[in-house]
């Protein structure tokens, strides 16, 4: 109930603010034109990180071209910093009526720059065009950097990496769950493969044989998970109050992995290979018949399911994986233009436009920031380490 | 303002001390650690709440070269007649000896993705375990570890790697 009442409130203060709002062009072809040139920062480390932050972010948004002078939105304010405090004025105006869109002060501390630039940006976004913005985002991820297989989360980014679990184990697969605060993952740091919830020293699912690919439901109360405790690799829905089990598949000659929900928490799109090779099937949560939602490409792994209501998945096409994005209602299917590298493990960014995924070539797995529009592709963590399996934060 | 607009704001207001006053009485979560916003409210689980925990208590490890790992095909599970005498070697020995066990450790290669390569090694293992069981071996002399693609015995691309890496192996306690 509540949380109705919180969407009441969204939608009244959006429709009293849309009136307000710059029109965006279609599909990126053109970009607004912010200008920051007058914003004034001072001569420390902390306020010139903000706003050179600030001014990618807002152009990495693909809504933004950030220039110095003229333009359709301008940016006035300062940042300033005293002692390890961190101080930011922003004024968002139209450029051509000075009416203003976004007029706040902002207060963190320094070591917080790149963190209080990326909120900025979001909001700017916001008043400036009425979407969610994915500065703010988060990755979780997968490194051998320690030549272990550890849990690292950074911003979206790719700054501000900070390793969560020192297992020394391997850790497979993370999500996020529904809170945006906690990461759930496979870990094999007792032995075996059970599935853990940072922040919570028992596994949540940890039954014998397989335990993996968890996934919480939106409403926080089920997980999906794959586990082979009767005998085969199988979908279940356990419930996180009570730990009921619930068989979701029967597939004795076949394997399911990687479940995820849809927006609403009513349906799962999880792979099964019962078809002889992997491809992607939707399920009601309540159980009953799979529906077969890929078919082209030799193997169709890895769906994420956004709140923009497109899956977004790895497609084997011609030998090498790329990504690919579905309309399950429509089935209408479209494949990312990429180079000839291979695409895995996308999972859609905040501002349901873009995708982060990871990219191998020579063996070498990287975290790429793919656009749906038209803007190029960002390499966010490359190196001399494998980065893999990222997932963006909600 | 008219009638309608004074309802619209006495809603929203209403809506907002609502959603402020219910705010204050949610606990606030203690392990939450990324990001901005709680989207939800609240812990997502309780941390009282056993979720029936069973494979704790299991052997852990056991001595790896004791015996030859079992080989397989490109995506296959199925133990293939030549190598169907290094099951029979296990079995062999587990009914002479009670009280030992086995952990059969399922591996893949490292194409595809990590989480089908997960099911496809745990497929593997349970083909192994099956057949020990159909051998006279005791079931709860048993577990299966999948390790997917995770941690190959050849760090090599190539396809002699891939074969070496598609495999099951015995870890006897």
């Amino acid at each position: 109930m509540r949380r109705v009442f919180l969407m009441g409130c969204v939608a009244l203060v959006s429709a009293g603010a849309f009136a307000q709002r710059v029109e965006v062009r279609k599909s990126g072809e053109s970009k607004i034109t912010i200008n920051l040139g007058s914003y004034r920062v001072g001569g420390d480390v902390a306020s010139k990180t903000f706003l050179s932050v600030l001014k990618t972010d807002l152009s990495r948004s693909g809504y933004f071209k950030v220039i110095s002078s003229g333009g359709e939105l301008n940016v006035a304010g300062s940042c300033v910093s005293a002692g390890t405090s961190l101080k930011a004025d922003c004024h968002l105006y139209k450029g051509s009526t000075r009416q203003r869109l976004l007029g706040k002060t902002y207060k963190t501390t320094t070591a917080d720059a790149r963190g209080l630039a990326h909120r900025v940006a979001d909001e700017i976004l916001y008043a400036a065009t009425g979407k969610k913005g994915m500065a703010s985002g988060k990755i979780a991820l997968v490194s051998n950097r320690t030549g272990r297989k550890e849990l690292y989360v950074c911003d979206i980014d790719g700054k501000n990496i900070r390793q969560i679990t020192k297992d020394r184990s391997i850790v497979v697969g993370p999500g996020w769950a529904p809170d945006g605060k906690n990461i759930i993952y496979t870990s094999y740091k007792r032995g075996y493969p059970n599935v853990y919830l940072t922040g919570r020293g028992k596994p949540l699912s940890s039954h014998g044989g397989l335990n993996a690919s968890g996934a919480i439901s939106p409403d926080g109360k089920s997980l999906a998970v794959i586990l082979s405790r009767d005998g085969n690799p199988e979908l279940y829905l356990k419930s996180l109050r009570t730990g009921r089990l619930t068989r979701l598949t029967n597939t004795r000659r076949g394997n399911e992995a990687s479940p995820c929900w849809s927006p609403d928490g009513n349906h799962i799109a999880y792979v099964s290979d019962t078809s002889g090779k992997p491809q992607i099937y939707i399920m009601p949560r309540s159980g009953g018949r799979a529906q077969r939602l890929t078919s082209s490409g030799s193997e169709s792994v890895s769906p994420n399911w956004g709140r923009n209501g497109y899956i977004v998945y790895s497609s084997r096409i011609g030998g090498r994986y790329r990504i690919a994005m579905v309309n399950p209602v429509a089935k209408s299917m479209r494949v990312l233009e990429t180079d000839w590298a291979d695409y895995e493990d996308p999972s859609w960014a905040p501002d349901g436009r873009h995708i982060i995924c990871s990219r191998t070539a020579s063996y070498r797995s990287s975290i790429y920031l793919l656009d749906t529009l038209k803007d190029s592709p960002v390499a966010l963590l490359t190196g001399s380490v494998d980065w893999y399996s990222p997932a963006c934060s909600p | 303002m008219n009638m309608k607009s004074y309802k619209f704001l006495f809603f929203a207001v209403l809506a907002i001390s609502v959603t402020v006053l219910s705010g204050c009485r949610t606990k606030k979560p203690s392990s939450g650690m990324y990001g901005s916003d709680n989207m939800y409210g609240g812990a997502i689980i309780d941390d009282d709440i056993q979720l029936n925990p069973d494979n704790m208590g299991l052997p852990m490890d056991g001595d790896r070269n004791m015996f030859e790992a079992v080989m397989f095909a490109y995506d296959s599970s199925q133990v293939n007649p030549e190598e169907a005498g290094k099951v029979e070697a296990v079995a062999k020995y587990l009914n002479k000896k009670r009280g030992s066990g086995v952990i059969v450790e399922g591996h893949g290669d490292e194409r595809g993705s990590r989480e089908y390569n997960l099911t496809l090694g745990e497929r593997r293992a349970l083909a192994i375990r099956d057949y020990l069981i159909s051998l006279g071996v005791d079931p709860s002399s048993i577990q299966t570890k999948s390790l997917g693609e995770e941690m190959p015995s050849n760090m090599g691309h190539d396809e002699d790697a891939w074969r070496q890496n598609r495999r099951g192996v015995f870890a006897i306690y």
